[in-house]
């Protein structure tokens, strides 16, 4: 199954416990589709009831600011 | 209510049928699942199974209900002999995929024809059933279309396991098909050609990319 590799990519999964509530980050999936994405944040972030659960592909996401690396004069 | 009894034996059997398959279901999802390709799809796996082995102590006590049973209900411990054959043989993760597809595919057909009947003491009970089971049924579709992407041997080796699967399946909405006692009864609504519905899912299915 090696050629799904470079089809794999990353979701970041975001939830809502109750309504009314933000919508905060809880952590990311690797699929290899839309619909597996939303399948595996599903199962994997079960440990609420969520009212509301997003996954967004990382590669949509548009940085406005990104923070600059620690050790970036080191070159890490 | 004597319109309720004609049926009610084979509905029984339905039920325990459907959970006989998720009760094995359940013992492969762990045995296989867990050494799934990806980290994703073991959590799942395991996730699922814990799902379906729920449905099938819930079905399991429903089929006893139905059977007039009363007093403290025992524990489970083995299938009643009603499963798909071609479960016990699953023992790959390309098999897993194929045989919950089928198992998953020829249920959700059932139970749709069941909740189409409008039974309302059914409905109650399989309504959230079905609910759960769409996740199980997304999964299962996501995992075929990766299948079939992947290298032609194992697009091979998986529509070999879907073609005698589904046949063990299609045999068995068959033999529902032609029992009218089900219908009579309201237990499934006459409408359903439920051998039908399954080969025109699997037709959908073969175009999945």
């Amino acid at each position: 199954m090696n050629n799904h590799e470079a089809s794999r990519v990353v979701y970041d999964v975001f939830t809502r416990i109750k309504r009314g509530d933000d919508l905060f980050h809880v952590g990311s999936v690797e699929a290899e589709s839309e619909q597996l994405a939303k399948v595996y944040a599903s199962f994997t972030y079960d440990e609420e009831k969520w009212v509301e659960m997003v996954v967004v592909n990382r590669d949509q996401i548009k940085w406005v600011r990104k923070p600059e690396g620690l050790f970036e004069k080191e070159g890490a | 209510m004597a319109e309720m009894k004609t049926g009610l034996a084979q509905f029984t059997n339905v039920v325990e049928k459907i959970a006989d398959n998720k009760y094995l279901l359940g013992d492969r999802l762990v045995e296989i699942g867990v050494s799934g390709p990806r980290l994703e799809s073991t959590l799942s796996a395991i996730a699922m199974a814990q799902g379906e082995l729920g449905h099938a102590r819930l079905l399991y006590s429903w089929a006893l209900d139905l059977s007039g049973f009363s007093g403290k209900k025992p524990e489970i411990e083995s299938q009643t002999g009603k499963a798909f054959q071609f479960i016990e043989q699953v023992d790959d993760w390309v098999s897993l995929i194929a045989a919950l597809y089928t198992v998953n595919a020829s249920v959700d057909i059932v139970l749709n024809a069941v909740l189409k009947a409008e039974n309302t003491d059914i409905v109650s009970r399989i309504q959230k059933l079905i609910r759960e089971q769409k996740e199980h049924m997304m999964y299962t579709e996501g995992w075929i279309r990766q299948l079939r992407e992947d290298s032609k041997p194992v697009q091979q080796k998986l529509q070999q396991y879907l073609d005698a699967y589904t046949l063990e399946a299609a045999e068995w909405l068959e033999s529902l098909d032609a029992d009218k006692t089900l219908q009579e009864g309201g237990y499934l609504s006459n409408d359903s050609a439920l051998a039908e519905q399954l080969s025109q899912r699997l037709q959908k299915t073969a175009v999945l990319n």
